[in-house]
């Protein structure tokens, strides 16, 4: 599940990607500028650079950027630093698996789909970088379910 | 030859190599039930499915990986071990049974002798050596000692490694080349390198009746660890952090460890279940971690990923408990030729100059040199017309990525990090450093044909290293030519002359 930490994560990513190459950006700009709670985004940069994907400089020029080309990096990857494995449900991982109170996991079907099911997440989200998700244009559907709702 | 002349299917493959590699990708190629498919296989030693690694007749020097682990189909796991028990090689009783490699080359012949006796059409067996490979309007054209010359479509390169000592090795030879002469068993001899052909070579001598002293030496003087038997942990791509730094994998892998040795797992159970992912996870570090991997955690990955024989180890230990293997962290500064070789090695921990006076200097460094120094001549032929070069971190040759999505297929000479733009022939990734290893792709591109031999995950790498850590050949999968199509002209201006 991609919990709000992942969320935020990657459209921070995509704020930086957005950017000229080298060009640093402030959290508060990206926070601002993407509705992201400027602590949060603090501690999700943080994890970002710890794992390679971001860099930091300090100061009053101070600001992050991405330490790698946007189409090198992948989806996928930035949310298994995030978020841990990827998985639909919290029973459905072999590394952070947490048992369900309610069910016998060796019989439970519903975890034996998710397994699948986590496999098909990983093979989108590897594939797809920043790059790709950052040109990824509005969606035309939505404007026109938000006019069927108002 | 202009325009795209998709009417060309590429069935025509020649293999240069007919080492353990070369004959298990023409088992997998032949499995295919394509009527005009042709495969050859070019060997110039005398049998076929041997190469440097099975070659050896020293019943101690067995496989490193357990009978189980080393079946030569990729659908098929039990495969070497149901041979075993068919002839009475093995008892169910005995597994894990760690094989003579004499015997794994018996195995391999068989499985030759069987698809030469079937494919009477499509495999071709040639005993020559192969000089030099060039691209033609069609696919490739493989020049051989003889005089005569194999055209296909695709060549594939599983030349092994080296069988010359690296550059830099001046005053070493190989154990068992023409240079090893008789020794005299009680003199001292020098080692470069401490790990699994190191432990070979210290076999073959003991073999002899050697009983002088070994010095080995290596950067960190790390001995291999013993396997033991186990049960891999089962894990999934969703579970492992791809293409982060180094620092951050490295500390969920001990994480990782830390975790299951609570539960009393054995750290081998670890490893070995990453080990369906290691050819991932390399491809999907960015180039700083890669360099970093080889730099500082490869030495350590090694010893823990390459195992040998409980047995082995044993008779090892034994030999560095007693004196009879001395085993140095350091680094050789300087060599002296004289009657004997005397040999300067700078401490790694406290950085003062040893001397050791040996007769004899074995190369046992093990496979990762800089193909652009190789002495093999096919390799050369690729290298010195610009046709082939090594990759970033000199491994091996440089190969594109033709996995997955086609917009991130590298184009010819386009490719804006300026890592595989010119990939050429096939093959090799680095199985020995235990990451990622495959057989990827061919690719005569000068000729403009591009394809893909598939996802073959990893098997053309263990030829010609003695330790053959052969194990990840199960995870080999059928090899199937998936995709090709012919690069438009304006992208082979580098065409050679």
């Amino acid at each position: 599940m991609l919990t709000k930490k992942g969320k935020y994560g990657l459209k921070a990513l995509i704020h930086l990607a957005r950017l000229p190459v080298g060009q640093l950006a402030f959290v508060g700009d990206i926070a601002t500028g993407n509705n992201i709670p400027k602590k949060f985004l603090d501690a999700i940069l943080g994890e970002l650079r710890n794992a390679g994907f971001v860099q930091s400089r300090k100061g009053k020029e101070g600001g992050y950027r991405l330490a790698r080309p946007a189409d090198e990096i992948k989806i996928g990857h930035v949310v298994r630093v995030l978020d841990g494995p990827l998985a639909p449900i919290p029973c459905a991982s072999r590394t952070r698996y947490q048992r369900c109170e309610d069910c016998n996991e060796a019989t439970c079907q519903v975890r034996h789909l998710m397994l699948e099911v986590r496999q098909a997440i990983a093979e989108v989200l590897d594939q797809r970088s920043l790059a790709e998700m950052r040109d990824i244009a509005g969606d035309d559907d939505l404007s026109a379910a938000l006019k069927i709702q108002a | 030859m202009t325009g795209r002349a998709n009417s060309i299917v590429p069935n025509s493959i020649v293999i240069v190599g007919g080492g353990a590699s070369g004959v298990v990708l023409a088992a997998h190629l032949l499995k295919s039930p394509n009527p005009d498919l042709r495969v050859t296989l070019i060997e110039k030693r005398p049998h076929f499915g041997q190469g440097i690694a099975y070659s050896t007749l020293l019943s101690a020097h067995v496989l490193n990986v357990s009978a189980a682990g080393m079946s030569a189909y990729a659908d098929d796991h039990g495969n070497f071990w149901r041979w075993l028990l068919e002839r009475g090689l093995a008892t169910p009783a005995q597994a894990p049974v760690y094989a003579p490699r004499s015997v794994y080359a018996r195995y391999l012949k068989e499985l030759l002798d069987e698809l030469e006796a079937r494919e009477t059409g499509r495999l071709r067996l040639i005993r020559e050596e192969s000089l030099s490979i060039s691209p033609t309007g069609s696919g490739v054209e493989v020049a051989l000692a003889n005089g005569t010359s194999v055209v296909a479509h695709i060549a594939v390169l599983a030349t092994g490694h080296d069988e010359e000592p690296g550059a830099g090795h001046g005053h070493a030879i190989r154990m068992g080349s023409d240079a090893d002469t008789v020794l005299d068993p009680e003199a001292r001899v020098l080692v470069l390198g401490t790990g699994l052909s190191m432990v070979d070579a210290f076999l073959s001598l003991e073999q002899r009746g050697h009983r002088g002293e070994i010095i080995a030496v290596s950067r960190r003087g790390l001995l291999p660890s013993p396997h033991r038997k186990g049960n891999p942990i089962k894990l999934d791509v969703a579970d492992i952090p791809l293409g982060t730094q180094l620092s951050y994998f490295v500390g969920w892998f001990r994480d990782l460890i830390r975790e299951n040795q609570k539960a009393g797992i054995d750290w081998r159970d670890i490893v070995d279940g990453l080990r369906p992912f290691n050819q991932k996870i390399w491809q999907n570090w960015p180039s700083s971690a890669k360099r970093r991997f080889v730099e500082h955690t490869k030495a350590w990955w090694d010893i823990h990923r390459h195992r040998m024989a409980p047995e082995v180890y044993g008779r090892v230990t034994e030999a560095v408990q007693s004196g009879r293997i001395r085993l140095v962290a350091g680094r050789v500064v300087g060599i002296n030729a004289g009657d004997e070789f005397t040999v300067e090695v700078q401490s790694r921990h406290t950085q003062n100059i040893e001397t050791f006076d040996v007769a004899r200097i074995y190369d046992c460094t093990g496979i990762a040199r800089d193909i652009s120094t190789t002495s093999n001549s096919v390799v050369r032929s690729l290298v010195d017309r610009g046709l082939a070069r090594p990759d970033p971190l000199r491994l091996g040759l440089d190969v594109s990525q033709l996995r997955g999505d086609r917009q991130r297929r590298h184009r010819l000479g386009q490719d804006p990090g300026g890592r595989a733009a010119d990939p050429r022939h096939l093959l090799r990734d680095r199985r020995h450093t235990g990451h990622p290893h495959t057989v990827r792709a061919a690719e005569p591109a000068a000729a403009g044909l591009r394809y893909e031999v598939g996802a073959l995950r990893r098997p053309l790498c263990p030829a010609g290293h003695l330790p053959l850590k052969g194990g990840d050949r199960q995870f080999q999968r059928p090899v199937s030519l998936q995709r090709w199509r012919l690069a438009k002209a304006d992208v082979r201006s580098d065409l050679p002359p």
